[in-house]
């Protein structure tokens, strides 16, 4: 199929009002979502989740992609205003946001956090049309000892860098592993940990696992610590972002995309690393680097562009792979799997429609978002005063819903619930729950190219061992744990120093 | 907690883990094929494969917090009144359970507007007439949404049988 042809196909499942305007509301959504403190991305896509079961494949994925493209901008609204970012990859965006908005300037900083973000976007989206089928034909002559290296190494640098600790990035990792082996054995059918319980058969359901892993524990902190959250909203002042101020910042944001799209296709790092590196880089080049931390609009810029600039690059691996690049990105693998499609290489055989419906409906994302933003720039005064108190209830009764809709059954809502307080127990002693909702979805996938490898050699595990593909992963796979030992090691020595 | 207790508690909870995994619940509740012969195929290796890591990541843990110097810092932020944030979450987990109780009883939706209420005076709010409405008015729009556009059957119970 050509380039135009698959455009085409594309062309036909996207362009009809109900896509586009799911992925208008979705956007819609992410922005508010991100904007309020205590909320975040990753809870408004996993709330928006059950509302897309209903919907045809791609309306649905477009909604929770708007979602994710809107949040990822929106968390940076509350981190200007009030000094608190709606999501951890808005962090680098308080170090000049925040002092603009101290001198009067809060409508100028987020007038160029939206542009940033929405050139930033573009290039984003802009990579993984060109890098994501490239990658799937590569990835089609993976096999199943090929893929099992792929996922091991996905999962090493998951662990690694999501936390504190390597190991408790791995211990977190491994309980989403043991979680994930709950239900039939894959191969011979036999009960593992289902406790005769005709439930517990299928495994335990991923909507449940994740919304009790990222959306209760927060209405448990809530709980915890009822007055948190309250912040003062600075105004926006008379000064906007003009033409010059982005031509000037134009070389920071372009350098903050793409260390984004770098940084994005490589699973497991993140946005808000993306964007400290990002802000480092254009304070190092800019010619105003005595300003930065003091409200450079060009600091603005360059983090901005460093957390957008991730947003399409981690669905290089999603769709190209299989494999998720962050949490959002596995809820919506999640969500491909729900409406019956398993991204991969064989995707971009099977649902090239899809594909490039899903690269149409991200591009015009990048426009909505423009526009979405704007407005929600100016609003952002009525959805900081939304009452916490009366935000989480509603958020508890949408998980009930949400989760017991997946497959009409209350045992899934009891599910939610114990894995709330797993996933609070997991905050309050600092283990990462990233690494475990990624371990629980690649659980299987692991354990089956696994299987498959061993049943292909007779049980020979030089099987693993095969070709340059798998030493490749191999080789990754350990230079990232020496290389996660080694920084551990290093910030150890650095503090024990510093407490002398 | 410090962050030194938090590495050694974690050390020894999944040490206790994977010991309690490794000699009782894997040979008690995963089956395996009487004909499998070899262990790397039977459905037993993964699970005891990963029980094994879990135990060396345990041990991990708790050599690295015997080894680092406490600095006496919590790890999380005290809250101001600690017994009444220990209620607090008591009553967020009989609320859970009740909801576990009651849905099949008294239908989700007159469930949910319970739930409402009870989770929003348990963190005090200071609007309880919006917080009444809410309850009333939220569940009642996500049954819409779930039963009527999604096709979901929400159980209704006994007491309250909407259309």
């Amino acid at each position: 199929m050509s380039f135009v042809d698959s455009i085409a196909a594309g062309l036909s499942v996207v362009g009809n009002i109900e896509a586009f305007l799911a992925l208008f509301v979705g956007v819609a959504i992410g922005v508010v979502g991100g904007a309020i403190p205590g909320m975040s991305a990753t809870m408004a896509v996993a709330l928006t989740l059950p509302f897309t079961f209903a919907m045809q494949p791609i309306t649905g994925i477009l909604l929770l992609l708007g979602v994710y493209k809107g949040g990822i901008f929106g968390g940076s609204i509350p981190a200007i205003l009030i000094k608190t970012p709606g999501t951890p990859a808005s962090s680098a965006t308080i170090l000049d946001g925040y002092p603009m908005a101290e001198k009067g300037e809060a409508g100028r900083a987020l007038g160029m956090a939206l542009w940033a973000s929405c050139t930033a976007d573009v290039i984003s989206n802009l990579a993984l049309i060109l890098f994501a089928g490239w990658l799937a034909s590569f990835a089609l002559s993976f096999g199943p000892p090929e893929f099992f290296t792929l996922i091991l190494f996905s999962l090493t640098i998951i662990a690694g860098v999501s936390g504190k600790s390597l190991l408790r990035g791995a211990l977190s990792a491994l309980l989403g592993l043991l979680l994930a082996t709950i239900g039939l054995d894959l191969v011979y059918g036999t009960n593992r940990f289902t406790f005769g319980d005709p439930n517990m058969m299928g495994g335990l359901n991923f909507i449940a696992v994740l919304i009790g892993l990222f959306a209760i524990p927060e209405i448990l902190a809530m709980v915890w610590n009822p007055t948190a959250h309250v912040g003062t909203a600075r105004s926006l002042g008379k000064n906007w972002v003009t033409f010059a101020d982005y031509r000037r910042s134009f070389k920071s944001i372009v350098r903050g995309s793409l260390i984004g799209v770098f940084l994005g296709s490589i699973p497991g790092i993140g946005a808000a690393p993306s964007a400290f590196l990002s802000y480092s880089e254009a304070r190092r080049t800019s010619r105003n680097k005595e300003n930065f931390g003091k409200g450079e609009v060009e600091g603005v810029a360059a983090s901005e562009a460093g957390n957008n600039g991730v947003a399409g690059a981690t669905l290089i691996p999603l769709l190209a792979l299989g494999v998720p690049g962050d949490v959002i990105t596995a809820i919506i693998i999640g969500a491909f799997m729900i409406h019956g499609l398993q991204p991969g290489p064989m995707m971009f055989i099977l649902n090239v429609d899809i594909i490039y419906g899903l690269f149409i409906g991200l591009i015009v994302s990048s426009v909505f978002l423009f526009f979405i933003g704007s407005v929600a720039i100016r609003g952002f005064k009525y959805v900081a005063d939304v009452p916490k108190r009366i935000l989480i209830p509603g958020v508890l009764v949408l998980c009930v819903y949400g989760v017991f809709a997946v497959n009409n059954n209350i045992f899934d809502v009891g599910v939610m619930f114990v894995m709330g307080w797993v996933g609070f127990m997991m905050v309050r002693f600092q283990v990462p729950a990233a690494p475990f909702l990624i371990a629980f979805i690649l659980g299987p996938l692991l354990e089956d190219n696994f299987r498959q490898s061993m049943l292909m050699s007779g049980s020979d595990p030089m099987i693993l061992f095969r070709g340059p593909i798998t030493w490749f992963f191999w080789g990754l796979t350990v230079l990232t744990v020496v290389a996660i030992v080694r920084a551990g090691v290093r910030a150890v020595r650095t503090s024990a120093l510093a407490g002398k | 907690m410090t962050e030194r207790q938090v590495q050694i508690s974690l050390g020894a909870g999944a040490i206790l883990a994977s010991l309690f995994l490794l000699l009782w619940a894997i040979p008690q509740w995963v089956s395996s094929p009487s004909n499998v012969q070899k262990l790397i195929l039977s459905p037993l290796f993964w699970p005891y494969a990963l029980a094994g890591f879990t135990g060396l990541t345990g041990l991990g843990l708790l050599f690295g917090g015997l080894g680092s110097d406490d600095d006496g810092e919590p790890v999380n932020e005290p809250s101001d009144n600690p017994a009444a944030a220990w209620m607090r979450l008591a009553g967020m987990a009989a609320i859970m359970a009740l909801t576990m109780f009651l849905m099949p009883r008294l239908g989700m939706v007159l469930t949910s507007m319970l739930v409402f209420v009870a989770s929003a005076f348990l963190v005090r709010t200071r609007h309880p007439v919006t917080a009444v409405v809410c309850a009333v008015l939220i569940p009642l729009i996500l049954y819409a949404f779930f039963a009527h556009v999604a096709g979901v059957a929400i159980p209704q119970g006994n007491v309250l049988r909407l259309p």
